[in-house]
């Protein structure tokens, strides 16, 4: 196997547990790191089989891919600093989540890192919408086509889907 | 920094409690044990692939045939649109459409929390009526004793399976918050504790909805509904002092001090 011209790692979070997570599929060979976040465990109540589950999912994506996966416990930013820097990383992968720790740690990593480029691939989307939302009910009416029929279809001809099955 | 604490990436099944319960060691609540359903994409893609969708008509009914799918979505294990594709290919009319619909209110809540960021873990907008919400969680409830059959199961499923029926969660949400006056951030906290498919969008704002701090008015139910959509299996049999026994008119004076 010939090593890639810049050298990368992904980071791998609990939204994205899976061999097909973008990041990773960006970057099949590059170690990957998954971390169980020791601060936050530490504040927040969380029953074993949920731990679990996730480790499962990461097992289950270790085995389905190139590249090494490795697993640690501790504060995400500071282990992923670590991890890039043991493998002389120039570039972090990831997928976007739009929890608020994301940008939480993403932030204490360029602080850790500046040197390090952290390139985000963005998650996996049902629809292409992206104008305000209020109420599902008004939402649905205007993903409903696209949802129903799996293509975004903003020229779509006006017969509906349900004079179809009726 | 703390010592650092690596784990192999290849646990088998019968290991993973011990080592990985070592490795945690106060990081979690309960006994170590795997979760009722095995995590992992392969896993979710078998699950995906048996799930006909027949019966999907009567997802609000208990014994109706839901996906159990919800972990694998939470987790990224398996995709949105995966799982919309299977729907469209396997299922059929109406049953189809109603089943990518629910779908979409996955889509509709991450979208949400892109727009509202940490917003949603506090109320989104003023509840709908006069609320004096407790942010404790009764022990009572905590320990499945409330003496109400019904909401004892709903609890003793969230911890057991890390799994609820949608119709669960509303009618254990309901009861929490409206009738208990329990804050809704407790119960977020404590499905937050379980679910496996626990997260901060679909949780956070499904209790909202239900609250009425993101919707027009609050959720309820009544004995008849529970009793109805769990095929009587409380019901038939409970001796317990029931507070849901009575008309919706009644309950929302009761609860929410409007007229009907
Ligand atoms: C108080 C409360 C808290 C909830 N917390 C969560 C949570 O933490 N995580 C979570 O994934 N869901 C949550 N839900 C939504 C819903 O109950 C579950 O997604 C659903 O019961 C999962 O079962 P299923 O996969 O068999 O659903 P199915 O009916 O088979 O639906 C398929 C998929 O569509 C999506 N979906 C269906 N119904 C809803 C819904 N009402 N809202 C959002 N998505 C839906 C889910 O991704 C689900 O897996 C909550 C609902 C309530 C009332």
């Amino acid at each position: 196997m010939t090593a890639p011209q810049v050298r990368r790692v992904v980071w791998i979070h609990g939204d994205s547990l899976s061999v097909t997570d973008p990041a990773l599929s960006a970057c099949p060979d590059a170690p990957a790191l998954f971390v169980f976040d020791r601060p936050f465990l530490q504040a927040v109540p969380v029953a074993f089989p949920r731990l679990a589950f996730m480790y499962q999912g990461v097992r289950d994506l270790a085995a389905h891919r190139a590249g090494p996966t490795e697993i640690r416990v501790g504060s995400v930013p500071d282990e992923l600093a670590a991890f890039a820097g043991a493998h002389h990383a120039a570039e972090l992968h990831v997928t976007r989540n739009f929890t608020p720790d994301f940008a939480r740690i993403v932030d204490g990593l360029r602080a850790a890192r500046p040197d390090l480029r952290i390139i985000i691939h963005e998650p996996e989307r049902l629809t292409s919408f992206d104008g305000p939302l209020r109420r599902f009910f008004g939402f649905w009416k205007k993903v409903e086509r696209e949802v129903l029929h799996g293509e975004p279809a903003p020229d779509f001809p006006r017969r509906g889907h349900r004079q179809e099955r009726r | 920094m703390s010592d650092p604490v690596r784990l192999p990436p290849d646990l088998p099944d019968d290991r993973l409690p011990r080592v990985l319960g070592e490795a945690l060691a106060g990081l979690y609540t309960g006994e170590p044990r795997l979760p009722a359903r095995a995590g992992g994409r392969t896993a979710g893609l078998a699950a995906l692939q048996a799930w006909t969708g027949q019966g999907y008509a009567g997802r609000n009914f208990l014994g109706g045939n839901v996906s159990r799918l919800s972990m694998y979505l939470r987790h990224g294990m398996l995709g949105l649109r995966e799982v919309a594709a299977h729907a469209r290919a396997v299922m059929r009319g109406r049953e189809r459409d109603e089943f990518l619909r629910q779908l979409t209110w996955a889509e509709f809540y991450r979208l949400v929390l892109r727009q509202e960021g940490a917003r949603v873990l506090g109320n989104l907008e003023d509840p709908k009526y006069p609320a004096r919400w407790v942010g404790t969680l009764p022990d009572d409830v905590r320990e499945a004793r409330t003496g109400l059959p019904c909401a004892d199961a709903w609890v003793t499923h969230l911890v057991r399976d890390g799994w609820m029926h949608n119709h669960e969660r509303l009618w254990f949400a309901a009861y929490l918050v409206h009738w208990r006056g329990v804050d809704w951030r407790a119960g977020y906290a404590l499905f937050r504790e379980h679910l496996l498919d626990g997260d901060i969008a679909n949780n956070a704002l499904s209790w909202q909805w239900v609250a009425s701090t993101f919707s027009n008015k609050p959720y309820f139910m009544n004995q008849e509904n529970i009793d109805r959509y769990s095929g009587g299996r409380w019901c038939r049999t409970c001796r317990a002092e029931c507070p849901f026994r009575a008309s919706y008119g009644e309950l929302e004076t009761q609860l929410f001090g409007t007229q009907p």
